[in-house]
């Protein structure tokens, strides 16, 4: 066993050597590809999870109808905090309504002058339950809100989560869209390049079957050869996305890296690195499988 | 009773443009026998020896090669047939970016011994060839003998019990055809059955080994086709 492996290493070598041009054409695409893929990923990654930090932040607030007599107020709280996927509720007076706002307004309160307390609305800050933070679950919540009869309105930035999901989706589909055909491509690219290589050691090969050479023997060095070239392309593209990563933040200007210090972009975890680089050595491993197939058959 | 090494039974080959390479092939070669294969260019000699070789497949009839039906649907280990097998075609077949030694050592290094115990066989394998001096020469600087010596030794190292020879003379001259001759002869005495196809009937003349001649894809066994007509060839023992 350790002998055969010291053949193939040896003659994965050779054969890289030999053809070190389209060796190097083979991983430089490979690593554009992977690349393209990767920072799809990494983009999606992000969003998902701003969208998921976003989520939990989200609430209902659902307003009552003005004049709603604060007899009610209780009872009504009651109800709510009795619904499905409602983890807290709070109640909101139209006093405390005016102090967030002046609050918000900071030193521009002064337009609130004159404004009297009584228009805002009173409403109920319901916070959700954590499985209930997403558009899907938390309408669910709020059909319940909407068939009690004492809330005018019920707002929870729908059109912002909605929105926001459906960029999240067209992003995974495209990522999976482009991947697949970038996949397809490197498979494409390693079986002809290994055709290359194949096609100048065909005395080689012609000598190894008239010598009787296992299949193995003659077909492992080029799977390795394929393996090898998918390494080095994920290899290369996850070096070259974490430093385009890094510098990202080097050339953004400061107003924004405030900005992104909140929204933290984080680089892709050490788990979806290892499935990228597996995933460019099985790519490599069947181009070069697509390739012995074609002209490697027994002869 | 003499163990018969190869064993052909009603085999055609017919190309898909409908050329008839072989037809009818019967023959039976014993173990330890020396076989001309004689014919002119194109008559189905290599034709034949690819086929007892497992490089085609005839369209139809039955081939038997050391006791294996290789002509069997589903016959896969066409490795383990060659490893009992030694080739040696006109064209040599040699690496020209290795040296003599590696040629040779090269047909045990991926049939699985080390490179040492590879290296090792491969010099006495030169020894006995003859070009104990070259070993460490590159393949090029080799004249046209030496080199179809080399691809002879290569064939050797692994002891096979059976040699298929495609013209292997044919790119030499009248010297060292004897030479390569010699080897095969040498060979022969120590057992090795040799099935060697020539389109030089001068060289058939000299040696006094069974001639199975092959015209057209036609076997004339023990006959020869002479002036339009099918007469015994005499041999000599």
């Amino acid at each position: 066993m350790t002998f055969f492996l010291q053949y193939v290493m040896r003659r994965t070598f050779q054969n890289m050597m030999g053809n070190l041009f389209p060796n190097l054409i083979t991983i430089g695409i490979i690593v554009i590809s992977m690349l393209i893929f990767s920072t799809f990923t990494l983009l999606a990654f992000n969003l998902t999870n701003f969208l998921k930090t976003w989520e939990d932040k989200i609430e209902v607030i659902a307003y009552l109808k003005r004049g709603t007599p604060s007899s009610e107020v209780e009872p009504l709280l009651k109800k709510t905090r009795v619904l499905e996927g409602v983890e807290l509720v709070r109640y909101i007076s139209p006093y405390d309504a005016m102090t967030f706002m002046e609050t918000k307004l900071g030193r521009q309160k002064n337009l609130l002058e004159g404004i009297q307390p009584a228009v805002l609305p009173p409403s109920f800050e319901i916070q959700l339950k954590k499985e209930y933070r997403n558009s899907t679950k938390i309408k669910e919540v709020v059909t319940q809100l909407r068939r009690m009869t004492q809330f005018e309105d019920i707002q929870y930035g729908q059109e912002w989560v909605e929105t926001f999901s459906i960029l999240v989706h067209i992003l995974r589909l495209t990522q999976w869209i482009l991947g697949g055909l970038l996949l397809i491509a490197i498979v494409f690219i390693t079986s002809n390049t290994l055709q290359l290589t194949i096609s100048s050691r065909r005395e080689e090969i012609e000598v190894m079957h008239w010598v009787g050479a296992s299949p193995g023997f003659v077909r492992v060095p080029f799977y390795v050869e394929g393996l090898i070239q998918g390494l080095f392309g994920g290899g290369l593209a996850i070096l070259f996305l974490f430093l385009l990563h890094q510098g990202l933040f080097l050339y953004i200007p400061p107003s924004m890296q405030a900005w992104l210090e909140r929204i933290p972009v984080v680089f892709l975890p050490l788990e979806t690195i290892v499935w990228i680089l597996l995933g460019g050595m099985v790519l490599g491993f069947f181009g070069s499988f697509v390739a012995s197939m074609r002209v490697l058959r027994y002869k | 009773m003499d163990e018969t090494m190869i064993e052909m039974d009603h085999v055609f080959k017919t190309y898909p443009s409908q050329i008839s390479a072989l037809s009818d092939i019967n023959l039976e070669v014993l173990s330890g026998e020396f076989v001309f294969l004689a014919g002119p260019s194109g008559s189905g000699k290599s034709t034949l020896l690819r086929v007892l070789s497992c490089a085609e497949r005839p369209t139809s009839g039955e081939v038997v090669v050391h006791g294996i039906h290789i002509t069997q649907p589903g016959f896969k280990k066409i490795y383990q047939l060659r490893r009992d097998m030694g080739i040696v075609s006109q064209d040599f077949k040699l690496l020209r970016d290795r040296t003599v030694n590696e040629n040779v050592a090269f047909a045990l290094e991926v049939t699985g011994s080390t490179r040492k115990e590879a290296k090792n066989k491969a010099s006495e394998m030169l020894r006995r060839t003859g070009l104990e001096e070259r070993e460490e020469d590159p393949i090029l600087a080799l004249s046209a003998g030496e080199q179809q010596r080399v691809a002879i030794a290569r064939a050797l190292v692994h002891s096979p019990s059976l040699i298929l020879a495609d013209e292997p003379t044919g790119n030499l001259d009248a010297r060292m055809t004897l030479d390569v001759m010699g080897i095969f002869t040498d060979l022969h005495q120590k057992g090795t059955t040799i099935v060697f196809a020539t389109q030089f009937t001068g060289l058939v003349k000299r040696y006094s080994y069974r001639v199975i001649q092959i015209l057209n894809g036609h076997l004339l066994d023990g006959k020869k086709v002479d002036n339009g007509k099918v007469r015994e060839v005499k041999t000599e023992e």
